[in-house]
């Protein structure tokens, strides 16, 4: 009895040892909390991304979107330190996650034995200095803005637009300045004044609404030659990087005369000023608008709705526009020997203080910046952005390639829920650029696929143009300056002299454009600029200081 | 309906009032019909079509598509019997006890009428802020991520409080003090005298109650966020609306023509969310309206 | 507290007695609402430590006690700005408007319903008036944008009938803020408001109806004499908790319709409140202050517009 009883005794403990045997290769299963500043779909239970993230990293995520306010969302979420998401996406608003210090600090997390393709990631060409906050340490990696090997350029931000047909009625000649662009416009609607069911057009439609006033506000930098920096120009010839704002100069005056002028000629309607996004996609939706100033995607909803009906002749295109030569003649601009050039396609920048971080009160960082490490990897990459080969994708002579259906899976919604892992992909570290085979690591800018899926009239328009390719009616990219772009700098200190600056410019510029004449024009905008003028003192010196840190942060000093 | 024969001067304004009452019902009916109607057309237009603005009365290009991106997801059908148990209990719950308290404030010998009646009635314009209340039922009471958020911190209404007691107060004093002569105590007069009789303003008061529960997401947003099953329905509605704002945004980063299968669009699916927010709303709403339009007879009250 | 009746039959007893003894024979009364005033200290009143955040620089991650004391600053900041002092006009405003002729609105309505004898019918109008208090603000607001842009609806009809040479720049012009609001306001939530006093209605005696008539009183006469005094204590009692709440003329309409012309006009307090706590380095103390304040003013016009009704013999709310 009692051998038996031995057995049974030594076979129960050999039994209770395989379990933990077998998953010696299988780290445990742990739930993952993960807050998102953007709001989002929640991914479907059998989502088969993140079942593989499961199976291999033994990480399952439990997703919350935002849903209100974004800064009252974080606010609330920080009162309770206790209880943070695991990983915390700031979205717009990380900063106020890094002041708040909520998160972790990643770098000693970081080496290059433990962590490879994180240290690789971050250290390469000393970027590590720019991501440093004033006190040395590194909260968040950049969810985008890194680029390997040979970057590829896109360009989706500022600049004019225009309906493609209005160039192609004009023998594919497109204007180089703000005078040709308005006097191609009037050309225009004299001999169209309507569209085919007799609505008429509208020349230039101006969007104020809210943060998208940057459409009635930002122009003028690109005039003047620099790339977008927010609400100021910095002459990068200056030593000093001498920083200024540009509504409250003389040189911003000619944009808004012209304006005026096209406002006096019936090509804006005063009702552009009191418009809301909501009537703005419908005007560009219906085709009635001729022109605008703004960035790609602020208007996606309009081009998408444009494409579903196949009226590809409204759709945009975008155009780097200047100023004269005349325009300026006898104004001061930002230093003494400023050259006026086309610098609208900037550097990439790397997306600074933005992606997810690590709180405090996560139970498993370690854990945490391994998936970072293991998700950054260039075979999890190839998961990510392309998904699974053979059913996502097909490879052919070594290029990646899609089938039409596997191209039109990307945009369905539905599909994303069951097949992608967007949801934790848009807030994690990402490859950019190119793949060491020479795919492209984000699908749509795979050359092959992007010219495949065009429409037959945008492969006309680009071959009429003698493009392959949008960004070719740009000029070459310019290289980033030290400091990045100017408007990514945190103006926290500052924050009431902004909001005043920007709260005088929604009230006063819509007035100065809609002028009954000339004296009225002057009066107001010498009022304008008395009023704004000291706030923007006080922005350009701030910038400038903020400038300057960055730059002896990137320079090693 | 009305009287035809004019007999005397007296009658003829009888004719007359009737007639052009009804007329300017109508016409206020149809004010706010047509937005009613145009939302509904919307809601059944096709998503990239609607974007164009312009539709009226019907849909331009009709299209289920907005229904359908709502309905498809399964978590609807938990988010709604979410909510649907939500408005129940708190209206049960919120009327129970609102009503007692609007009785005993209704009181005038109730020696602690004043004092109670002016702390209630202050919280109407004393708001502590959501962070300070966002500790307090969320951290301090552990509300936080359960469902018994929804119902805890909404078992009482001020405003609905007063609104039972101004009525109380309209119902004649003879009713209680017979009611106290017969030797019963203020607990029986509440609910064997008064209560029967406030079915009107009891409905006026559900219907605030039931329509403000199952209208709600922001107790969800503070405190249920990330436990996607205890979702109301408003709220998860409110986060597909606030997915199609975002979706169109991030597409367009990739530039370039593509075909747009399944793009619904944010105008359609707000009209849609509407429509499916309210529908459950018109249902429930014509039993509790013959209460508080019909009335009820006050004759019994006299023997 | 005073209480406001002593009931007859303690006369000749100490007060202080009295008082105990009264509230002892009063146990059910108590059973009934004291609970409830517990639940109400507990959820409504326990917060109020959040309004020291008024006189703080608050940060949520240091907490109440370690965020830094700075006493009046956040009020002065306040004050200092032109644009919040206009934002207290701008609320106040508003908020007149929309209770005049919300409430002057809701009464019509219920009075005219209350006069249709076919039953179908004024359950229709009534269930018809009352749907676009769900529609979302955002549809509505989008919806009068449309009506009133230069080429829109309304300036169309004015055009149309001659009573303008020239469409009217209603959305750009600060001066017909107010009104849009009000009248989109009232539009709304007419319906909805007409509920309560078609309930009030139904409680009026249907024999001083018949008392009237036969009086020899007219129908404008039985709504003047019979209905409006009917319903005066739920109008007053109303009126006064409304008097109480001008300090809250709302966001969300605003938020929507304003725009960079009229923003002199159309930002209230709590959209300053909003402009001034959020940005890169939020300032939650200023908007704590800012609600602080707007509690304490409606607090003072709600006690005062109670003391007037009692001065003059009303029902007053307290």
């Amino acid at each position: 009895m009692k051998k038996i009883l031995a057995v049974l005794l030594a076979l129960a403990m050999v039994l209770a040892l395989v379990p933990a045997v077998m998953a010696e290769g299988a780290p445990e299963l742990i739930t993952v909390t993960v807050f998102k500043g953007d709001p989002g779909d929640q991914p479907t239970e059998d989502n088969k991304i993140y079942k593989l993230i499961e199976e291999k990293l033994g990480i399952k995520f439990e997703f919350e979107f935002l849903a209100g306010n974004l800064d009252e969302t974080l606010g609330i979420k920080m009162s309770d330190r206790d209880n943070l998401p695991d990983l915390f996406d700031g979205s717009n608003s990380a900063e106020m996650l890094e002041d708040g210090g909520v998160l972790i600090d990643l770098l000693p997390y970081i080496s290059e034995e433990k962590t490879p393709n994180l240290y690789k990631h971050i250290y390469t060409d000393d970027r590590i200095k720019q991501l440093l906050t004033e006190d040395g340490k590194l909260y968040i990696i950049p969810n985008y803005g890194i680029n390997y090997n040979q970057e590829i350029k896109d360009y989706n931000g500022p600049a004019f637009h225009i309906q493609k047909k209005v160039i192609a009625w004009n023998n594919y000649q497109v204007p180089k300045t703000v005078d040709e662009y308005f006097a191609l416009i009037e050309k225009y609607i004299a001999e169209n004044p309507t569209t085919e069911d007799g609505t008429p057009y509208t020349g230039f439609a101006i969007l104020c609404e809210g943060w998208r006033h940057f459409c009635l506000i930002n122009p003028v930098q690109h005039l003047i030659g620099r790339p977008n920096d927010g609400e100021v120009v910095v002459d990068i010839n200056d030593p000093g990087y001498h920083t200024e704002t540009f509504i409250d100069k003389p040189y911003a005056k000619p944009y808004y005369k012209k304006l005026n002028e096209a406002y006096k000629k019936g090509l804006i309607s005063r009702d552009t000023f009191a418009m809301n996004y909501d009537q703005y996609i419908a005007a560009l939706s219906n085709g009635t608008v001729i022109g605008m100033f703004d960035q790609g995607w602020d208007f996606g909803d309009a081009t998408n709705s444009l494409n579903a009906a196949k009226k590809y002749e409204n759709t945009y295109l975008a155009l780097p526009l200047l100023y004269d030569a005349d325009d300026l003649e006898g104004i001061a601009l930002p230093s003494a020997d400023w050259k006026v050039e086309e610098h609208y396609v900037n550097g990439s920048v790397m997306n600074k203080d933005r992606g997810a971080g690590i709180s405090i009160s996560c139970k498993y960082p370690e854990r945490m910046v391994e998936l970072y490490e293991t998700l950054l990897s260039d075979e999890w990459q190839k998961i990510l952005q392309w998904g699974i080969e053979g059913e996502d994708y097909y490879v052919e002579n070594g290029r990646m390639l899609m089938t039409k259906e596997q191209y039109e899976n990307r945009s369905n919604s539905d599909w994303q829920r069951a097949n992608t892992a967007n949801a934790i992909w848009t807030s994690l570290p990402k490859k950019q650029g190119t793949m060491d085979d020479g795919n492209a690591w984000s699908p749509d800018q795979q050359p092959e696929i992007r010219n495949e899926f065009r429409s037959d009239y945008d492969k006309d328009f680009l071959a009429k143009s003698g493009k392959t390719d949008w960004i070719q009616f740009f000029g070459p990219v310019t290289p980033l300056a030290p400091y990045g772009e100017a408007w990514e700098i945190n103006k926290g200190p500052i924050q009431d002299d902004v909001d005043a600056f920007l709260r005088i410019q929604d009230e006063q510029l819509p007035g100065i454009i809609m002028a009954a004449d000339d004296a009225e024009f002057d009066a107001k905008w010498d009022a304008f600029v008395k009023e704004v003028a000291p706030y923007g003192e006080i922005y350009g010196k701030f910038m400038n200081e903020e400038i300057l840190k960055l730059v002896a942060l990137v320079e090693g000093k | 309906m009305t009287a035809i024969t004019v007999k005397k001067k007296g009658k003829r304004r009888d004719v007359v009032f009737p007639i052009v009452n009804t007329i300017i019902l109508i016409l206020i009916m149809f004010t706010t019909l047509y937005p009613v109607i145009n939302t509904v057309a919307y809601s059944l237009n096709e998503g990239m079509d609607a974007l164009r603005g312009g539709i009226g009365l019907w849909p331009r290009v009709f299209s289920t598509e907005a229904y359908e991106s709502l309905l498809r997801d399964p978590a609807i059908y938990k988010a709604f019997g979410i909510s649907v148990s939500k408005a129940v209990l708190t209206t049960l719950l919120n009327l129970f006890f609102t009503s007692m308290l609007a009785y005993a404030l209704s009181r005038k010998e109730y020696v602690l009428r004043g004092f109670i009646t002016v702390v209630l009635v202050l919280t109407m314009y004393i708001n502590a802020g959501l962070i300070p209340n966002y500790l307090l039922v969320g951290k301090v009471l552990g509300l936080r991520n359960s469902y018994w958020v929804y119902i805890i911190p909404t078992m009482f209404s001020c405003f609905n409080m007063i609104v039972i007691r101004t009525y109380i107060g309209g119902l004649p004093d003879a009713l209680v003090e017979s009611g106290k002569i017969d030797g019963a105590g203020d607990i029986r007069c509440f609910f064997q005298i008064i209560l029967p009789l406030c079915l009107p303003v009891l409905a006026t008061v559900a219907l605030f109650v039931a329509v403000g529960a199952w209208n709600s997401w922001f107790d969800t947003y503070l405190y249920n966020g990330s436990k996607k099953d205890l979702y109301s329905l408003q709220y998860l509605l409110k986060m597909k609306l606030a997915t199609t704002q975002n979706q169109s945004n991030a597409a367009a980063t990739s530039a370039d023509a593509l075909a747009q299968t399944s793009k619904v669009a944010p105008v359609t699916v707000r009209a849609a969310i509407t429509v499916v927010s309210a529908v459950p709303i018109l249902v429930v709403y014509p039993f509790l309206q013959k209460y508080f339009v019909t009335g009820m007879a006050l004759g019994s009250v006299k023997g | 507290m005073t209480t406001k009746v002593i009931n007859t039959g303690a006369v000749g007893l100490k007060k202080k007695k009295g008082f105990f003894r009264t509230l002892g024979s009063q146990y059910q009364l108590m059973i009934m609402s004291v609970p409830m005033l517990l639940y109400v200290l507990l959820f409504n009143y326990a917060p109020m430590w959040g309004w020291v955040i008024a006189f703080q620089e608050y940060k949520p991650e240091l907490g109440l006690l370690n965020s830094k004391w700075v006493g009046w600053d956040n009020f002065k900041f306040l004050f200092s700005k032109q644009d919040f002092l206009l934002s207290i006009r701008n609320t106040f405003a508003m908020s007149l408007i929309n209770l005049v002729f919300g409430t002057v609105a809701a009464i019509l309505l219920a009075i005219l319903l209350n006069e249709v004898r076919n039953k179908a019918f004024k359950r229709t109008v009534q269930t018809v008036t009352y749907l676009p208090h769900f529609l979302s603000m955002v549809i509505v607001v989008g919806m009068a944008q449309n009506i009133f842009a230069s080429n829109g609806a309304a300036n169309d009809l004015l055009v149309g009938l001659g009573l303008v040479k020239e469409p009217v720049f209603f959305l750009g012009k600060g001066e017909y803020f107010w009104w849009l609001v009000g009248a989109i306001n009232v539009w709304k939530e007419v319906g909805w408001g007409t509920i309560i006093y078609i309930a009030a209605m139904t409680s009026i005696d249907p024999s001083l109806y018949e008392a009237a008539a036969i009086d020899g009183a007219g129908r404008f006469q039985r709504i003047l004499h019979v209905t409006l005094p009917g319903i005066k204590s739920t109008f007053m009692v109303l009126l006064i908790m409304n008097i109480g709440h001008l300090m809250e003329a709302g966001f969300e309409i605003q938020y929507l319709m304003r725009n960079g012309m009229v923003q002199k006009y159309s930002d209230t307090i709590d959209i300053m409140s909003l402009l001034y706590s959020f940005g890169a380095r939020p300032q939650y103390g200023r908007g704590v202050a800012a609600g602080m304040f707007k509690s304490i003013v409606g607090i003072i016009l709600l006690f005062g517009a109670n003391k007037i009704a009692k001065v003059m013999d009303e029902e007053t709310l307290i």
